[in-house]
C-alpha cells in the first residue's frame, strides 16, 4: 500500500515537470485542477467536526465546530499557520472545558 | 552541495525561507507519525510512509482509511485525488524548471509540497531574474524533508504517550484550515470548498468513498460556478 501510494504520488509530481515543457494541459483540465486543493481540504476538515471516531451517524461536536470557526477567523486575519494551530487548540480546550 | 557563490546564496536563502515554515511542518509530521502508529502500522512502516510518500494530507487520509478497514483500491484512489493538486503545482513549476536535467526534475518532483510550491512561486515573483531558483528550492525542500522525517519519528515514539483527551488530533484540521482559508478568494472557490466540505459530511457512501466523491463534487461546483459567472 505504502509503495503504491508513493509511486502514484511521485508520478503526479514528476509527470508535469518532465513533460509539460513540451506538452500543454487542456484548458478545461487546468481550470478544474485549480479547485482541487480547496475542495479536498474542505472535505478533509469537515467530517471530524461532525462524526465521533467510528460513529456511523452525524453527531455534531460543538466545541470542535466552534474552535474550527475561531481558527478560520484567525487564519483569515493573520495568514499564520502557527497562530492558527496554537490559538485553535487553545480555543478547543477552553470550549471543551465550558461545554462538555 | 552548491559550489558557485550565487548558487550557495540561493541554497541558504532556501534554508532560511524554511524556518517559519517549520511551524506548520513539525506539528503536522508529529500527528502523521502518531496517527500511523496508532492505526496499527509498525514504526518502520509509519516511517516508510513519510519517506516513500512524503505528502502529509495523503498520509493522514490513507492512515485513517486503513484504520477504518477500507479496501486497498479506495485508499489508492483517495490518495490519488488528494495528490492531484501536485499536477497543478508541477505544471506551474515546469515553466521555471522545465529546462533542467532529468535528475534535477526528479529531485524537485520528490520534494514537491504545498509549502515548497507556494514559497518558490513567491520567490520567483520577487526576484524574477534569479538564475539559480532551483537551488533555493533544494534548500527549502531539503530542509522540509529532514524536518518531516524527524517530526514523524518523534510522533511515532511519543504518539502513544499522549492521552486522547488532549485532542491533539485536532491539529490536523487546524493545519488544513490555515492552508485553505488563504485560497478562498472568489465565489467559485468558496462554492468548491463549501460543496466539498458539506458533501463529505452528508454523503453516507459505502467503502469510505466519501472523500473522493466529495472532492469531485466540490471541483464540479467550482467549475460550474465559474462557467455561470462568466456567462453573464
Amino acid at each position: 500500500m505504502i509503495i503504491a501510494i508513493g509511486l502514484i504520488t511521485f508520478l503526479l509530481r514528476f509527470a508535469p515537470l518532465a513533460l509539460l515543457a513540451r506538452l500543454q494541459l487542456a484548458g478545461w483540465l487546468q481550470q478544474a485542477l485549480r479547485f482541487v486543493p480547496a475542495a479536498v481540504m474542505a472535505a478533509i476538515i469537515a467530517p471530524p467536526l461532525f462524526f465521533a471516531v467510528g460513529a456511523p451517524n452525524i453527531v455534531p461536536d460543538p466545541p470542535r465546530i466552534a474552535a474550527a470557526a475561531v481558527a478560520a477567523l484567525i487564519a483569515w486575519r493573520t495568514r499564520s499557520t502557527l497562530a492558527t494551530v496554537v490559538l485553535g487548540m487553545l480555543a478547543l480546550w477552553a470550549l471543551q472545558a465550558l461545554l462538555d | 552541495m552548491p559550489q558557485v557563490p550565487g548558487e550557495r546564496a540561493e541554497f541558504i536563502d532556501g534554508l532560511r525561507a524554511f524556518v517559519p515554515m517549520s511551524m506548520s511542518i513539525l506539528p503536522f509530521g508529529l500527528v502523521c507519525g502518531a496517527a500511523a502508529s496508532n492505526a496499527g502500522l509498525t514504526g518502520g512502516q509509519a516511517l516508510a510512509m513519510s519517506w516513500v510518500i512524503f505528502a502529509g494530507s495523503a498520509q493522514i487520509a490513507s492512515t485513517q482509511l486503513f484504520a477504518g478497514g477500507a479496501p486497498l483500491l479506495v485508499i489508492l484512489a483517495t490518495a490519488t485525488i488528494i495528490n492531484l493538486r501536485f499536477l497543478m503545482y508541477g505544471a506551474s513549476l515546469s515553466r521555471h524548471f522545465g529546462g533542467l536535467s532529468r535528475r534535477w526534475q526528479a529531485a524537485i518532483a520528490y520534494l514537491l509540497t504545498d509549502q515548497a510550491f507556494a514559497l518558490t512561486i513567491v520567490r520567483r515573483s520577487t526576484s524574477p531574474q534569479q538564475p539559480h531558483l532551483h537551488w533555493f528550492y533544494l534548500g527549502l525542500g531539503g530542509a522540509t524533508w529532514v524536518c518531516w522525517q524527524l517530526a514523524t519519528i518523534a510522533g511515532i515514539l511519543l504518539g502513544s504517550l499522549v492521552p486522547p483527551s488532549w485532542s491533539l488530533d485536532f491539529i490536523v484540521p487546524l493545519t488544513f484550515i490555515a492552508m485553505l482559508v488563504p485560497l478562498l478568494s472568489g465565489r467559485a472557490m468558496l462554492l468548491a470548498a463549501g460543496t466539498g466540505g458539506s458533501a463529505a459530511v452528508l454523503l453516507a457512501l459505502p467503502l469510505q468513498l466519501n472523500l473522493i466523491v466529495a472532492a469531485l463534487l466540490g471541483v464540479a461546483a467550482g467549475v460550474a460556478a465559474e462557467k455561470l459567472g462568466s456567462g453573464r
